[in-house]
């Protein structure tokens, strides 16, 4: 782009445009300085409105020096108040208070790419750029993110989204990273990239804490969270789950994938024993001689527990079951269903 | 004068043939000291992969990991399990002492997602342990360079790596450092060390695994739980079974 900078320094922040414009290199630590400084900027470097600027060319005022000398009251009657106020703020004799730089809300940043691309995982190369400059971004705020927008733009407004999700607020880039990189390995774009572009739209407050020396619990947890993240990436967030108990006498709702809401955790009551798998749904078993059958009879050994429940939510289920063993010395859970048709059916293993 | 003999045997490269190797690799204690006492370090290898070869299923093969892993997960420590044959059943396991909130189950759909997810979850530090079941996935043809991955996996995870196969597999050659059959006897888990950093175990060892409580094997039938009086037929069915 080969711009130029010009620096200068002054007492005002007017002062020092003024002076840059005018390719001064001065600096005036104090308003005197300033002043003395300002004399010699040419009225052109101010760049005022054109009939104003050719005003004060046509009072034959060529340096700003020149129309200092002037009284301010007259000036102010020709050339109206606003220059002179302009006048007085470069002067450090009225305050000019500037408006600070505000961080932007949302990360929002797309990236050109050099030439279109065909293969999705060669876009990490170009997302890098960007998941750093977010990564600065959530320094900045000491912020933090659980989902993050990936668009690919394909031209001719169509794009991918590549959406992001994280179990835990992430703000490192290369855990950032690691994640897209297993979404765009499984992804096949259905033409050209041209430019990516990443979002991340609401933000959570970072909960650092520091390190402990020697290994703490939080680092697990952390690598965990990591891990999770990366398989969920590429598995699909259904093929990952966390298991947490529910508050339901019928075994299948009894159990569910996600994070244990602690005040559900003593709702139930000790309950007799429990297969530590579940067959779903479950199998139906033969039947000879009023026995249950699965490779050969099956031996009760305890039971029946009679579950029933769910005549509320049309769930409803009415079950008797056993703990049994078969010939090879397995241990199932099997009910039997004591309204019509009835019948024998597995629904878990005592593993 | 020259070393006496046993100053040579106390050399850490030298491992005696009726003995342990002599700084043993890092161990989790199984909960059972019967078993803690025949394998090496007195515990579950951490870092190494160990191989479960069941019988069948429902013996008690989990059974016999549940105290290792209700120890971890007490401590706080993460517990994955990659492709587990059927979904669990969250009241059963929280009644076995284990933390949930600590445990992860991962579902892959694709052979090759289940390999790669069981490596990244080997390698992973944060994991305390993890639990495969690979070969239904791949209906028994495991590709023959996994299980070395898996082993160099857990190698540079450091976590228990537990991997559940079926028995016929028991004469296959494996890079697990150790390797263990399981069968039933009676209510209790016969525990077979197959392969161990050590000497040939002699016998195999029988373990008293949680099975359902309400049944003691005095009293085949021990009724668990409130019956409502028109199961008594279903009763009296369980009776003639016993």
């Amino acid at each position: 782009m080969d711009l130029p900078a010009q620096l200068a320094v002054a007492a005002t922040p007017l002062a020092a445009l003024w002076l840059a414009r005018a390719g001064s290199d001065a600096v005036c630590p104090d308003l005197p300085a300033t002043r003395a400084a300002l004399a010699a900027v040419p009225i052109a470097a101010l760049e005022l409105a054109p009939p104003l600027a050719r005003r004060i060319e046509g009072f034959g005022l060529r340096r700003l020096g020149d129309v200092l000398a002037l009284p301010r009251a007259s000036l102010g009657a020709r050339l109206g108040k606003p220059f002179v106020i302009d006048l007085a703020r470069a002067l450090g004799e009225v305050a000019d208070p500037q408006i600070g730089f505000v961080f932007p809300e949302h990360f929002e940043q797309s990236l050109e790419l050099p030439a279109p691309v065909e293969a999705a995982p060669v876009l990490l190369f170009a997302a890098r750029r960007l998941i750093a400059a977010l990564a600065g971004w959530l320094a900045a705020r000491n912020a933090a993110v659980r989902t993050i927008d990936c668009l690919i733009d394909h031209g001719h407004g169509r794009t991918t989204g590549v959406p992001l999700a994280f179990s835990a607020p992430v703000h490192a880039a290369a855990r950032i990273e690691r994640v897209l990189k297993e979404r765009l390995d499984a992804l096949s774009l259905s033409a050209p990239a041209l430019a990516l572009r990443l979002c991340a739209r609401e933000t959570e407050v970072r909960e650092d804490r520091s390190h402990a020396l020697f290994d703490g619990a939080g680092q697990r947890h952390e690598a965990l969270a990591e891990l999770m993240d990366r398989l969920a990436a590429r598995l699909g967030p259904q093929a990952v789950q966390g298991l947490a108990c529910h508050a339901d006498h019928r075994p299948e709702l009894a159990s569910r994938a996600g994070p244990e809401k602690p005040a559900l955790k003593a709702s139930l009551p000790s309950v007799p024993s429990r297969p530590l798998w579940l067959v779903e749904p479950p199998e139906a078993l033969r039947e000879l001689h009023g026995r249950p059958q699965r490779a050969g009879p099956l031996v009760l050994l305890a039971g029946p527990e009679r579950i029933e429940s769910g005549w509320w939510d049309g769930g409803d289920a009415r079950r008797d079951y056993f703990v049994a063993v078969d010939s090879g010395q397995r241990w199932l859970w099997i009910f039997r269903d004591p309204r019509p048709p009835g019948g024998w059916f597995l629904h878990g293993w005592f593993a | 004068m020259n070393p006496s003999l046993a100053q040579v045997l106390e050399r850490s490269d030298i491992r005696r043939g009726d003995a342990f190797a002599v700084a043993p690799a890092p161990t989790f204690a199984t909960g059972f000291a019967r078993l803690d006492a025949e394998l090496p370090g007195g515990g579950w290898p951490r870092g190494a992969l160990t191989e479960l070869l069941a019988e069948h299923e429902g013996i008690g093969e989990l059974g016999l990991l549940l105290p290792a892993l209700a120890a971890l997960t007490a401590a706080g420590q993460p517990v994955v399990l990659i492709a587990p044959p059927h979904g669990a059943h969250a009241p059963a396991w929280a009644a076995a002492g284990i933390r949930l909130d600590c445990l992860r189950l991962v579902f892959p759909n694709r052979p090759r997602d289940a390999l790669w997810a069981a490596v990244e979850a080997l390698r992973c530090g944060g994991v305390a342990a993890t639990l495969l079941w690979l070969d239904a996935l791949f209906r028994a043809q495991l590709p023959a360079n996994s299980l070395r991955r898996l082993q160099v996996a857990a190698g540079e995870g450091g976590g228990g790596a537990f991997f559940f196969r079926p028995s016929r597999l028991a004469a296959a050659a494996s890079p697990a450092p150790l390797r263990l059959q399981l069968q039933a006897q009676g209510g209790s888990l016969r525990v077979t060390i197959l392969k161990r950093r050590g000497p040939p175990a002699r016998q195999a060892i029988l373990l008293d695994v949680a099975r359902p409580a309400g049944f003691l094997q005095s009293v085949p039938h021990a009724v668990a739980g409130a019956a409502l009086p028109d199961t008594t037929g279903s009763r009296r069915r369980s009776r003639v079974a016993a």
